[in-house]
């Protein structure tokens, strides 16, 4: 077993570094590239994880799809000539950050207080028995959640017939 | 000691709090649609992380139906945003304010 804590905690470095430029930066395409790269960290922490098909869908609706409908709409809105929408400096948003960073703080406190324990019904050795990440979470999907997924479909069609409507109509 | 398990809570608690601040600081509406992706991101990457660490499957079964009802949220949210160009010649927060009392 490897250990890898270490390229794990590079990339969580990297992701909320991404993340706070993500928070300061007044320009909107800098915020998209910042998700993108805090989204594509993540699938990486997935992978590391074994959730291997979880990274893929990841890479491919998130960082694929949803990326391109905001880059697309920063481009038909043409956001550059909006300027900066606030200041840093401003004391609301000192305190704003203040307070957030007091609440990762104390969140992370809670985290450090919990120890997982072992309950492995699903190992990595187990996983790969059964045939793999993902043949194990397409059976599961398949099965045990078939009705959520239906559900889930007809969700998404309808979100996206409404979508396309608002966006077609004059209001 | 800090472990493979704590880490990712760590960051998912640290993207959520960041996702959250964008969504109450920042006035530009493409902006807090990105800090909302980012919230639900965090939401999915402890999913994962805590059924990794249990050993169960549920968590990223979730995630798949977070991921897909995310790309459908951002779908209604950017063409809600077009139509509020359109209204207002701005996607600033602060101009769509007609529901003001």
């Amino acid at each position: 077993m490897v250990n890898i804590i270490y390229p794990m905690a590079a990339l969580c470095l990297i992701c909320a570094a991404l993340a706070v430029v993500m928070l300061f930066s007044k320009d909107a395409l800098t915020c998209a590239m910042s998700l993108l790269g805090v989204l594509l960290g993540t699938a990486g922490i997935y992978g590391m994880i074994g959730a291997h098909f979880v990274a893929t869908v990841q890479l491919v609706v998130y960082a694929g799809a949803i990326m391109v409908l905001f880059i697309f709409s920063i481009m038909l809105l043409n956001l550059k000539k909006f300027g900066k929408d606030f200041h840093v400096l401003s004391p609301k948003f000192l305190l704003a950050s203040l307070s957030a960073l007091s609440l990762v703080g104390i969140g992370s406190w809670a985290i450090m207080q919990w120890s997982p324990t072992e309950r492995a019904q699903w190992s990595n050795e187990a996983m790969l028995a059964a045939g793999g990440n993902t043949k194990v979470l397409a059976h599961s999907l398949f099965t045990q959640h078939g009705i959520a997924f239906e559900a889930v479909s007809i969700a998404l069609i309808v979100a996206l017939i409404g979508a396309v409507t608002l966006a077609k109509r004059k209001f | 000691m800090i472990s493979e398990a704590h880490l990712p809570q760590i960051l998912a608690l640290f993207l959520f709090v960041v996702g959250m601040t964008i969504v109450l600081l920042r006035r530009n509406t493409i902006v807090l649609l990105m800090g909302i992706e980012l919230m639900l991101n965090a939401a999915n990457l402890s999913l994962v992380a805590f059924s990794r660490a249990n050993g169960q499957l549920d968590g990223q079964v979730m995630v798949f139906f977070v991921i897909t009802i995310a790309a459908a949220e951002s779908a209604v949210g950017l063409s809600i945003l077009v139509n509020l160009y359109r209204n207002f010649g701005s996607i600033n927060t602060d101009r769509a304010k007609s529901l003001q009392g």
